[in-house]
């Protein structure tokens, strides 16, 4: 397969290209505004490659490899360092399963289309080049992260992702707040990073010191378990401190929503296509691990379901358009890992399927619900605060109804994409309820994660209406216009977000059917299958809580404004619990920032005191020195007084004491 | 390309080339003193890199080495093989891994022949390369350049004697990396310090500049007072217990080895017991060096005063010696000890330094002692991995001496080009750089990433390698994966001072303090002064194997000898 295996290299390689001929170009005097050429070029080839990649994997069950030598030594390494008694490697190894052919799929074609959308966003903007050369580098590194064979080029996929993220929040880095947002994403996500080196190396030492490899670690998991009873767990823990930073789930979910400082289409990236994805990637690659401990299984569905409605519950209330759409995605990964979770008491098949199907379908509505506020926000000169605008449907038809076929998939509503995953979520939930253990756990789950459901449906919803309908109002300098490059990824996506679900799996299984063909999904299922059918009882109650939801945004947003006013002053507490999101900010701060910087001060105290102290020994000498000045005061007379008196003294000691 | 036999002819040009400038430099004056020193600094380099390139194989493999190392019988039989050593007896390119050039004889009575006298050692001129030193004798070469020619802007008085005293101290820092003998090695280790004294006290910006040099000079003489100690311990010792008196420290080293593992067990617990105050006494100098928290004190003022490019030396070079000195002499003299207190001991003030470090650079309001704070950090990492003992420890350390002094010295000599700027260095003072600078805060910018470890640079290939070096530490005197978790946990400090000074200096709103002149962004020179070293932290962080190739059987070898005590340790 070597060939395919070439087309495997370019997938990362060619953003990468593109992101240095972008610097290159903005480099330069005359090739400046020319900057996106580059990146929507070599964003399409990738696009085209994964694609043929894709069309390879569908025929047979093997992946496609590149340099994948199966001794060590002949691999291209990138750092190696080789001895009788461990081995520490990382090398250049690309592979791609169904797993990561999936992924490749959405990361570029969604990743393709945002990045033509820019072209018409960021016109004019200072730092255009600056602007593409990242988010070509973002695409590059995601791939990376996709493609990578063990675990230390994941992990430099997976920091580039991060680093990207930096850069493009931090985009507008003359704003204190965008500053403040892109340091505070960094950190956030390597906080999670730091339990993902940690995690990584303890697996490689379980594992026999040998390799990074995936497939060199997942084939002793059930070992590595019973040798480490204690350590194996922790560093499933461990890894899944990384997903959860990555992908902000709870405790580490608060760098999202401030992220959607940066540039609109960026806040399309991060949350559809790369980056908070990623967490989700880790964890269905690292499902053989995952399935051998249930503890640690149901500590991701648990966090999945918590971060679900809690997110669910802050985007109740929220003003901003975005930040209503950035709680949802942190809601839909807490989907997502719940779905994951329930690897292991449901068939494995089954769960990773439902978690990398919901994250497909996610990436187009909400790529499409994102370009969408980016198109609002655009034309309404960057002004996002849903009390500032309203009734937009008219200025902007092409965004209107495209917003509203995300937000059909996104509120579950039946037929459209979000609601064949999110079902498919439910039933992998509901069949690891009847599993013996924990099962009455994960049947609580589930009933969160149907109220999750229904309020998501509602706060959609709640943004659909107050942006699109009611009276036109609009903010001071606004300039309704859609321009062709912002509109035609519009479409293409808000087709994908109405047909994606329900072409690919209720009815013809070409989803998992593809990625259950992955060697990786048959191992970690050992035997089990995932049984085809269409669980009435259960389409029909998500509907109803889907319906529910819209229908009460409906009716108090569309046909009786005012009424949500009324409801929030009846109470108080909830609403502004959720309307300044827990508070959670401010207690992290109590908690971890605040006795941090404490520490830190408390160390440049400490300093000051070590370098007095030291330099009062240094003083001992001198004043030991002064002390005895006078007793060297030149005088013979005085040496001899001395003398005798010691002596005598010395003689009356002996006399009189000793023995 | 230059022969195995060329190259010992011309190694010893590398110590005798600085000091040729340092005495011409002597005599010149304003411009002509920049010029010819940046023509020294450019000749030094060439001759390094030609070395270098026809070297660097011969490093790599040397097939009478490699045949000596038997894997299946799991020991070391020769620690060094420094290749291309001046004197080497064996002619025509054989090697024997010893030098016939004395320094400094020692006679004692002949028994054979009462009232005559026999030499029975001496102290050598024993120079030579390795795969531990060969790249950073190459990185003490390379960074002379951009110390010159920011130089060139920022000093303005007696330049000669500045440079004078600047190739001096290049002089010594080639003479401690390139040394084989312990006593060679102890004086260069010690010569460093006095251009050191005179380029602080006479050349700092600040007016607490003596007292800086002061105390550097006090604590760094202090400590290498007792590691004189070691080393004259180190040879009476092995002088007493084998009837040998040797200098040089591949020979010492092996004599250990046989001693180890040769004799009675009484003999062999003498061995131990001695090695571990042999250790300790030879760690206090690298200690203060490095330095090691809570040897510290000096490092601050030192670093903050001097002038900035003898901030570079300092922190990029000097502070490897150290380490150096840990990998050199410490571990292959004392492995037993290594274990028994250097990984329990070392490593965990090592550690502490780790953390320590990275929280007092978050309380720091001035940027260079931010960077200097952030050293501590780092070197702290550093001598963790290297006293874990382990083939990535080691790998990952040495790589780390190389990756951390272009990082860390392309961060000082950034502050200096803002400092020369606006005449402060206080953070508070700077907001909005990015606007201000485009082109510096890109600079600064990959080197503070570079600084915190981000994949594609330099500092994470020698991260990972000194993090999987910890864990994989396998000593029954301590647990790697404790020492691991704090370590990592200082990945996640460096990122959170180093994006905070970030946040504050180059981000925001546009605030600058009052400037002397015209505030432009870089100029030409200070772009190929920056610009390679930023390049080249890119260029290790994609292609660090053929580097870790280099130094690989040098490592293993070391790492071999931590082995075998592992093996007499019992685990």
């Amino acid at each position: 397969m070597s060939d395919f295996g070439a087309l495997l290299w370019l997938i990362p390689a060619l953003p990468l290209l593109g992101a240095v001929l972008a610097a290159l170009f903005g480099a330069t005097r005359g090739l400046k505004d020319w900057a996106h050429a580059p990146v929507v070029l070599t964003a399409a080839l990738s696009c085209a490659c994964a694609i043929a990649v894709a069309a390879r994997l569908a025929g047979s069950t093997d992946p496609v490899t590149f340099a994948k030598s199966s001794n060590p030594d002949d691999r291209l390494h990138w750092f190696s360092v080789d001895s009788g008694t461990a081995r520490l490697a990382a090398d250049f190894v690309l592979s791609a399963d169904h797993l990561a052919g999936t992924m490749l799929l959405a990361v570029t074609f969604i990743g393709f289309w945002i990045v033509v959308f820019s072209v018409g966003y960021m016109k004019g903007s200072p730092g255009f080049a600056r602007y593409f050369a990242i988010v070509s580098l973002f695409l590059a590194s995601m791939t990376l992260l996709v493609l990578a064979d063990n675990f230390l080029l994941l992990f430099a996929g997976w920091e580039g992702v991060g680093l990207c993220s930096y850069l493009l929040v931090g985009y507008w880095h003359h704003k204190p707040s965008a500053s403040d947002a892109a340091r505070k994403a960094f950190l956030v996500t390597r906080l999670g990073d730091v339990g993902l080196i940690v995690g990584m190396f303890l697996l490689w030492l379980m594992a026999g010191r040998e390799s990074m490899d995936y497939d060199e670690i997942f084939s002793v998991a059930a070992q590595m378990l019973a040798d480490h009873p204690v350590m194996f767990p922790a560093a499933c823990l461990l890894v899944l401190c990384g997903a959860v930073g990555k992908s902000a789930q709870i405790p580490l979910y608060v760098w999202l929503p401030d992220a959607m400082e940066g540039p609109t289409p960026v806040s399309a990236l991060i949350h559809a296509a790369t980056m908070v994805t990623a967490g989700v990637y880790l964890l269905a690659r690292c499902a053989p691990l995952f399935v051998v401990v249930p503890g640690v299984q149901l500590t991701v569905a648990t966090i999945g379901a918590a971060t679900a409605l809690l997110a669910a519950f802050i985007a109740l209330t929220q003003h901003d358009l975005k930040r209503v759409l950035a709680y949802s995605t942190v809601s839909q990964i807490g989907f997502m890992f719940l779905a994951v979770g329930c690897a292991g008491p449901a068939v494995p098949a089954l769960a990773v399927t439902a978690a990398i199907f919901h994250l497909f379908t996610h990436a187009f509505f909400k790529a499409v619900l994102f370009l969408s506020s980016g198109s609002v926000m655009h034309a309404m000169h960057d002004v996002i605060d849903m009390r500032e605008f309203g009734g937009l449907r008219k200025v902007l038809p092409v965004t209107h109804w495209t917003f509203l076929a995300g937000a059909l998939a996104l509120a579950g509503i039946p037929l459209f994409s979000g609601f064949w995953s999110k079902d498919m979520i439910l039933e992998a939930t509901l069949e690891a309820g009847h599993a013996a253990r924990f099962g009455s756990a994960y049947l609580v789950l589930f009933g969160i994660a149907l109220a999750t459901a229904l309020m998501t449906a509602f706060y959609t919803f709640r943004a659909y209406y107050r942006t699109f309908w009611g009276e036109l109002r609009m903010p001071e300098g606004a300039h309704p216009n859609e321009p062709w490059v912002m509109t035609l990824p519009l479409i293409v996506l808000g087709v994908g977000a109405v047909f994606a679900g329900i072409l690919a799996e209720p009815f013809t299984h070409w989803f998992s059917n593809f990625l259950t063909t992955s060697p990786h999904l048959v191992r970690v299922s050992s035997g089990q299958t995932m049984d085809h059918h269409l669980n009435w009882p259960l389409m029909l109650a998500s509907s109803a809580a889907a319906l529910i939801g819209v229908g009460i945004a409906h009716y108090l947003y569309k046909s009786r404004p005012g009424a949500a006013e009324k409801i929030a002053e009846a109470a108080p507490t909830p609403y502004y619990l959720s309307l300044n999101k827990l508070y959670v900010d401010e207690i992290y701060t109590l908690l971890f920032v605040q006795p941090l910087e404490l520490l830190a001060g408390m160390c440049r105290l400490v300093e000051a005191v070590v370098y007095d102290l030291a330099r009062l020994i240094a003083m001992v000498p001198y004043y030991a020195g002064r002390g005895f000045r006078w007793a060297q005061n030149g005088l013979v007379q005085f040496y001899a007084l001395a003398m005798v008196l010691m002596v005598a003294g010395l003689l009356g000691y002996f006399v009189l004491f000793a023995k | 390309m230059l022969s195995p036999d060329q190259i010992r002819f011309v190694l010893p040009a590398l110590l005798g080339l600085p000091v040729l400038a340092a005495i011409v430099l002597r005599f010149l004056g304003g411009s002509r003193a920049h010029r010819a020193a940046v023509a020294f600094a450019g000749t030094h380099l060439a001759l390094t890199l030609l070395i270098l390139l026809s070297g660097a194989s011969a490093v790599q493999h040397d097939p009478a080495v490699s045949a000596k190392i038997d894997l299946a019988k799991k020991q070391a039989e020769r620690v060094f093989a420094p290749q291309f050593v001046p004197g080497d007896p064996n002619p025509n390119g054989t090697g024997s891994y010893s030098t016939a050039w004395d320094l400094l004889t020692f006679h004692g009575p002949d028994a054979n022949n009462p009232g005559g006298r026999v030499r029975l050692g001496a102290a050598q001129f024993f120079i030579g390369l390795d795969g531990l030193n060969i790249w950073l004798v190459a990185l003490a070469s390379f960074l002379m350049l951009p110390v010159v020619l920011f130089s060139a802007d920022s000093v303005r008085e007696r330049e000669g004697p500045y440079y004078s005293w600047l190739f001096l101290l290049q002089a010594a820092l080639l003479g401690v990396f390139l040394a084989f003998d312990i006593l060679l090695f102890y004086v260069f280790f010690e010569l460093t310090l006095v251009p050191l004294l005179f380029l602080i006290g006479g050349w700092g910006p600040g007016p607490n500049r003596r007292e800086a040099a002061r105390t550097l000079f006090l604590f760094t003489l202090a400590g290498g007072l007792i590691t004189l100690l070691g080393v004259a311990g180190t040879v009476l010792f092995v002088h007493a217990r084998t009837g040998e008196l040797t200098f040089s420290i591949p020979r010492l080293a092996d004599l250990v080895q046989a001693g180890m593992t040769r004799g009675s067990n009484g003999a062999r617990d003498l061995w131990r017991d001695t090695q571990t105050y042999l250790f300790l006494a030879l760690a206090v100098g690298f200690a203060v060096k490095i330095p090691l928290v809570p040897l510290h004190s000096w490092l601050p003022g030192a670093y903050a005063e001097a002038p900035t490019g003898v901030t570079v030396m300092l922190s990029s070079l000097l502070a490897k010696m150290g380490v150096f000195g840990l990998l050199r002499i410490c571990l292959p003299i004392c492995p037993d000890a290594t274990l028994a207190v250097g990984m329990p001991l070392v490593g965990t003030l090592a550690t502490i330094g780790i953390v320590y470090g990275a929280l007092c650079a978050f309380a720091q309001t001035d940027l260079r002692r931010l960077v200097a704070y952030s050293s501590v950090s780092h070197l702290g990492f550093c001598v963790l991995a290297v006293v874990a003992f382990t083939p990535a420890g080691l790998a990952g350390g040495v790589l780390h001496m190389v990756n951390h002094g272009l990082s860390t010295g392309a961060m000082f000599l950034l502050v200096g080009i803002l400092v020369r700027r606006y005449g402060t260095a206080q953070i508070a003072d700077y907001s909005g750089m990015w606007t201000r600078l485009p082109a510096w805060t890109f600079f600064m910018m990959v080197a503070c990433l570079a600084s915190i470890g981000l994949p594609g640079l330099n500092n994470f290939v020698s991260e990972m390698l000194m993090l999987g070096g910890v864990y994989d530490v396998r000593s029954p005197y301590a647990n790697g994966i404790t020492y691991g978790v704090l370590a990592a946990t200082g990945i996640f400090l460096s990122a959170w001072y180093t994006l905070t000074m970030v946040r504050r200096v180059l981000f925001g709103p546009v605030k600058e303090p009052p400037a002397r002149t015209v505030v432009t962004d870089l100029t030409g020179r200070e772009r190929t002064t920056v610009g390679p070293v930023i390049v080249l932290c890119l260029l290790l962080g994609v292609f660090a194997q053929p580097v870790l190739d280099v130094m690989y059987r040098d490592v293993a070898r070391l790492a071999q000898v931590g082995d075998d005590a592992r093996a007499r340790a019992g685990n």
